[in-house]
């Protein structure tokens, strides 16, 4: 089966800048995938060249089986959310949203019953006749993506749609997000630097980094084996344990070893905050199955609501983070104290580069 | 009130009575009996007003000004208006130093940019003086500000509405038609409205490139050399009544909001 949006060896070059290296992409028909990266790693410029806004240096970019590479922004059956919304600010909510069935000669009356269903889906049943500048950033937002699903695009294409928003609006936007997907059935591609929006609302993710994806695969995927040290950084938080693999057995720094099948090579052991154990009073022990076990000193306890944050040192100078789902229970664990640490090795990922 | 607020508010009442004052002495020796432009005013009387309108050549200036003014007007508002959109586009630096190229002849001293016109159109090109030199003499001083007016607006112009229009369907064409212009519009509208009121006062650069012809301005300089009587007061109102009529019209149709 072909997919629904194919990139083949897709590229952006701007005069000496390398944009996007030439990249492949396969999108399915329903699906909901993020493009994640820091900014300047290219994203934005991949988005753009799949809504027709950047032509490509190289490559082609197929729709449907349809080649649709040389194709003008008003001639794709693809509609964009953009940065910013881009909203004509002189004309009404309803205005706005029936602007493309007017350009499209959309009868008066079907365009109208259309504005309205694309109106109620975003929840903005009653603001057709508002103007611009009477709506809040969140309606506003609403509002550019009634605009775009109105014209039933094949794929909508989102420029970071929400990092104009607060953080609970932020929330509230993303479960919409989820809702209006299910509900139209459509594929959806966003552009987006914030890793937690890309977990919660994508059953795909790209990572991209230096203008060519790094890693591909659902949230768990990425989330629990990251590739390299820059995804396990950008992802989530993570400790890393610097360390030698020679003959199938890797030694740490800080003295821990452990098996792992692989060539030689300098490794970084990369263990997530929450996989951690900790033991604060000598006379208790982690559970047995926690096989890598070292002492450390607390350096400082952050006390975040739902969990405590205990950072700590090792000896060999490594700084570690412990995520406990304790609510500070253990706050009398004062700096300067010792603890003993520990994982399974199970929950680690051995990396290479 | 306080002190210190009183002092303010009358501080800024001084100041906009000096800055009204000539208007108002202009506006009321229009309607002063006495020949002589001195207070305190005799008498009432609308006999200056026809005595203006029926000097000879009154309304063959009145006519050219309007000629010059509403060409001016137009011209240098599209070209103006095309030059500053072209330059939103532009990387920052090239379209910092374009504008200062651009912006130049504002520069120059009128009477400089007057002489240079006249030696221009006399000895290099050797064309006519007329109305029409006149006309593209003016572009070369209104459109500066044209272009400085729309561009300003344009720095906050958010380019998304433009991409969303495509992106909905519209050629650029029609972006252009149905969403720049609409948007930038109360702009483009004020640049035009300060190049027409540049158009209509100007005197110096008018002087050196009419040849034969007169508008308002160069026709009061000429009844000034026959000695001043209150007529000429009638004209000048005349000037400014045109100017500040267009503004509150230009103002109304465009709903300006700042």
């Amino acid at each position: 089966m072909t997919a629904h949006v194919e990139l083949r060896q897709i590229s952006k070059q701007y005069g000496a800048v390398r944009a996007v290296l030439p990249t492949d992409l396969d999108i399915q028909k329903g699906e909901f995938l993020a493009i994640l990266g820091p900014s300047g790693c290219g994203k934005t410029t991949l988005l753009r060249m799949i809504g027709g806004f950047v032509m490509p240096s190289g490559g082609t970019i197929t729709l449907e089986g349809q080649d649709v590479t040389r194709l003008k922004p008003e001639a794709r059956p693809t509609n964009m959310v953009f940065q910013g919304y881009g909203l004509f600010p002189h004309m009404t909510v309803a205005q706005n949203v029936g602007y493309g069935l007017r350009l499209a000669r959309v009868p008066d009356e079907e365009r109208k019953r259309r504005v309205q269903e694309a109106l109620s889906l975003v929840h903005l049943g009653d603001f057709g006749p508002r103007s611009i500048d009477q709506m809040s950033g969140g309606q506003r937002q609403r509002v550019a993506l009634a605009r775009a699903l109105v014209m039933q695009p094949k794929v909508l294409l989102l420029d970071e749609p929400l990092a104009a928003l607060d953080l609970k609006l932020r929330k509230a936007m993303q479960e919409e997000f989820r809702r209006i997907h299910s509900a139209t059935g459509g594929t959806f591609i966003f552009v987006t630097h914030d890793q937690e929006e890309a977990m919660s609302l994508a059953n795909r993710i790209c990572v991209m980094e230096g203008g060519r994806i790094v890693q591909s695969g659902s949230p768990q995927d990425i989330y629990l084996r990251p590739q390299s040290r820059f995804i396990s950084r950008f992802i989530g938080e993570a400790n890393f344990f610097r360390g030698q693999r020679k003959d199938g057995k890797v030694t740490l720094e800080n003295g821990l070893s452990f098996a792992d099948a692989g060539k030689d090579a300098e490794i970084d052991c990369v263990v997530r905050p929450e996989n951690m154990g900790i033991r604060l009073n000598e006379s208790e022990t982690l559970p047995a199955d926690f096989d890598l076990q070292i002492v450390s000193t607390v350096e400082e306890v952050v006390f975040l609501g739902p969990y405590t944050h205990y950072k700590l040192a090792t000896q060999n100078g490594e700084r570690i983070i412990v995520e406990v789902r304790d609510q500070g229970q253990n706050r009398c664990a004062h700096p300067g104290a010792k603890a003993l640490i520990g994982w399974r090795s199970r929950d680690h990922t051995v990396l290479t580069e | 009130m306080g002190l210190d607020r009183m002092i303010w508010t009358g501080f800024a009442t001084l100041t906009v009575l000096f800055m009204m004052s000539p208007l108002a002495v202009l506006v009321l020796f229009c309607f002063s009996e006495s020949p002589l432009l001195s207070f305190p005013i005799q008498g009432w009387t609308l006999h200056w007003f026809f005595a203006a309108f029926d000097r000879p050549g009154f309304f063959t200036a009145f006519q050219n000004s309007l000629i010059v003014t509403a060409c001016v007007g137009a011209v240098s508002t599209v070209i103006g208006t095309l030059a500053a959109l072209s330059l939103s586009r532009m990387n920052r630096r090239a379209a910092g130093s374009l504008m200062a190229l651009l912006t130049l002849p504002l520069m120059a001293p009128p009477l400089l940019l007057g002489i240079a016109l006249l030696t221009f159109y006399t000895s290099w090109v050797d064309v006519p003086l007329g109305l029409h030199t006149v006309i593209a003499s003016h572009l070369v001083f209104t459109q500066p500000f044209v272009i400085l007016v729309v561009s300003a607006r344009m720095l906050s112009f958010d380019f998304a509405t433009i991409d969303s229009a495509r992106d909905l369907g519209a050629s650029p064409l029609q972006a252009f038609f149905q969403i720049t212009l609409p948007i930038v519009s109360p702009s483009i509208l004020g640049g035009a409205l300060i190049a027409m009121a540049l158009s209509l006062d100007d005197f110096l650069v008018t002087f050196f490139t009419i040849g034969g012809n007169n508008t308002l301005p160069t026709f009061m300089w000429g009844m000034l050399r026959r000695g001043v009587d209150p007529s000429i007061n009638v004209v000048a109102v005349l000037i400014m009544a045109l100017s500040l009529g267009a503004t509150v019209l230009g103002f109304r149709i465009t709903r300006y909001r700042g």
